[in-house]
């Protein structure tokens, strides 16, 4: 389906939307009808673009063999074929690597939460001179590309003594950097500007020092962004592998999604013949690397599965508006 | 507080004794509250002040000044002064970087407003209360679950030359109705509309939020009024969620610019890390990032000149 049509209908919705509520007489339920039809075309339209992919993957992880090279079998495979995870399981050493991704991922985020939250707190609260500046290098800091000062870094975590630990890693989180640390500065800096300052002040008249009143009253009032905060810190934390990568040397402390392009390589080089050799007669084909890649991803939709409702709450109370 | 305030004042570090200095002309009481706030930030903010000298600046200064120099000794990194040479090296020598630059930006720059609009699209309709909201809104919000590299590009099966193996592909039907000719030349165009949706889920989240933040009887009245939907769009809804627009805006754009699927990016750390060459890669890494920063300042600067002209 053309993007064009797709436009098309969205236009339409918004005019018979229009009319339908201006002439009151013509309103009728089946034009009403129409409209949710176009609606409902429209998004799952739209949705069926950003799932197919994720189909296709899970589909094809579960084919065997000959399922793989038969092309009348696209969606429904011939039977499931567990033992796919199995060998992918093994191939990535998942139970090792899974183990490294959540405590970076953990760690990670518990620092951003801490840091950003207060931090934010900072800058919606109190006015001081060099605040516009210091401001300005938050949105800096969002703004350089890591690849650009990734060099200068690496030396400083040499002579630090900090590499191939996941201290590059975790560390920055907890002053407000690492991965987008000064996205999430951002957003708790537009939550509290959106949070009446009564109950503050309120808390201060009463006696309540300044860390008191933020961390039992202000920290449990933004546990919306806090959510928010969570999911995404992790996911994108379990899904970078960049800067593991520099980081980290010994094989053992490698992060989960470096592991994937080891596997990818796997299926187009001679390393899969020698597998055939070695562990007793399986080719490394194309639905075991889905297998892996689906294996790889399964904790981040586990995470999200159970924040997902709370998640979207978060998200339209952050208060995004009020800039 | 008097007490606190003047032991703070004692300790005196230059931005605090002013701000003091300019309160002791208002009232003496004036002066230990201020003082006192002052600290209360500097409390707030050592985290990340802490951050910023250890992670961030000291980081830039020195690969601003690698970009002016030569590597004499790597196990010691031993700098040497050499001037503009590595920028001049860059733009009269280099064969790659010009060519790499300018497709990047051309490229970030067609797809930055086509995502705007996509996510801002998708948000609206996922916005109405209507069953099944739910399951849209996982949907809409996969890609961002899967990160936007390496994983990402295999899903999708992206091949070397750009194209989608998974995306939108025009029917069989079709095939056989325009021909193969017109086939071929619309599937690119589908292959990026595929690419940019997948770009768009954090946009669409926040965007989503911008819209829950709409008062609804700013809706209601409008419809009392007899505004049409077309008009509502238009007159409510778009300038409320400006400030969104703007952060998405800046947040696309730095998406884009520093990905890891990014050709420039890829290129430049080649340059780093499999040629070693250090100093040139820290000089393009600085062309390409006052590119950046010089864009989102001509944004901010035209965003804020529009709403200081509505105001007038």
């Amino acid at each position: 389906m053309s993007v064009l049509a797709k436009q098309k209908e969205h236009t339409k919705i918004m005019k018979g939307q229009g009319s339908g509520n201006t002439s009151l007489v013509i309103a009728t339920k089946g034009k009403k009808f129409v409209v949710r039809f176009f609606y409902y075309l429209v998004l799952c339209s739209l949705s069926f673009v950003f799932l197919y992919p994720f189909i296709t993957m899970i589909v094809t992880s579960l084919m065997s063999d000959s399922d793989l090279i038969n092309i009348t079998i696209k969606w429904i495979p011939s039977g499931f074929k567990w033992s796919n995870y199995k060998i992918a399981f093994q191939q990535l050493d998942y139970k090792r690597y899974v183990l490294n991704s959540l405590l970076i991922g953990t760690v990670a985020t518990l620092g951003h939460v801490i840091s950003c939250s207060f931090i934010g707190y900072g800058f919606a609260r109190y006015q001081f001179k060099f605040k516009g500046l210091c401001f300005a290098i938050v949105i800096l800091s969002m703004l350089v590309p890591v690849q650009t000062i990734i060099f200068p870094l690496y030396i400083q975590y040499s002579k630090m003594g900090w590499l191939d630990s996941y201290l590059p890693l975790l560390v920055p989180t907890f002053f407000g950097y690492g991965l987008n640390g000064a996205f999430f500065i951002f957003l708790f800096r537009q939550f509290f500007l959106g949070l009446p300052k009564e109950m503050e002040e309120a808390a201060r008249i009463d006696g309540c020092g300044a860390f008191r009143t933020f961390f039992k009253i202000m920290l449990p009032m933004s546990r919306s962004s806090i959510l928010v905060t969570v999911v995404l810190s992790f996911v994108w934390h379990w899904n970078d592998y960049f800067e593991p990568n520099v980081y980290i040397r010994s094989m053992a402390k490698m992060v989960l999604p470096s592991r994937l392009p080891g596997l990818y390589a796997l299926m187009d080089t001679e390393d899969a013949m020698d597998l055939v050799m070695e562990e007793g007669g399986f080719t490394f084909n194309k639905a075991m690397l889905m297998a892996g890649t689906f294996l790889v991803i399964l904790p981040v939709l586990v995470v999200y599965a159970f924040l997902q409702k709370k998640f979207m709450e978060g998200v339209e109370r952050s208060g995004l508006t009020g800039m | 507080m008097k007490t606190e305030g003047k032991s703070m004042e004692g300790k005196g570090s230059l931005k605090e004794s002013k701000t003091n200095k300019a309160g002791r002309t208002k009232n003496r009481k004036g002066l230990t509250m201020e003082g006192r706030r002052n600290l209360e930030a500097l409390m707030f903010l050592s985290p990340w002040i802490i951050g910023t000298c250890v992670f961030f600046i000291s980081a830039i200064f020195s690969s601003v000044r690698l970009s002016f120099s030569e590597i004499v000794q790597l196990s010691g990194f031993v700098m040497e002064w050499r001037g503009t040479v590595n920028y001049q090296n860059i733009f009269m020598y280099d064969i790659n970087f010009m060519p790499t630059f300018i497709s990047v930006i051309t490229n970030t720059l067609i797809n930055t407003p086509l995502v705007l609009v996509f996510s801002l699209i998708i948000a609206m309709l996922i916005n109405r209360p209507v069953p099944g909201r739910g399951f849209f809104r996982t949907c809409f919000f996969i890609p961002v679950l899967l990160g936007s590299g390496y994983i990402m590009a295999q899903l999708l099966q992206i091949d070397a030359t750009g194209s989608v193996g998974v995306g939108i592909t025009l029917p069989q039907v079709l095939h056989e109705m325009l021909g193969n000719t017109l086939v071929t030349a619309i599937q690119p165009f589908l292959d990026r509309i595929t690419l940019i949706l997948w770009k768009s889920g954090v946009q669409i989240i926040l965007f989503l939020a911008g819209l829950q933040g709409i008062s609804s009887s700013l809706y209601e009245a409008a419809k009392c009024d007899g505004a049409t939907q077309w008009e509502m769009f238009w007159k409510i809804t778009l300038p409320m969620i400006s400030p969104i627009i703007l952060l998405n805006f800046v947040y696309t754009l730095v998406m884009y610019f520093t990905s890891s699927d990014n050709d420039l990016v890829k290129y430049i750390l080649d340059t780093v890390f499999s040629k070693i060459d250090l100093a040139r890669g820290a000089a393009m890494g600085w062309v390409y990032f006052l590119f950046i920063f010089v864009l989102c300042g001509v944004v901010f600067g035209v965003v804020r000149l529009g709403s200081k002209e509505k105001e007038a």
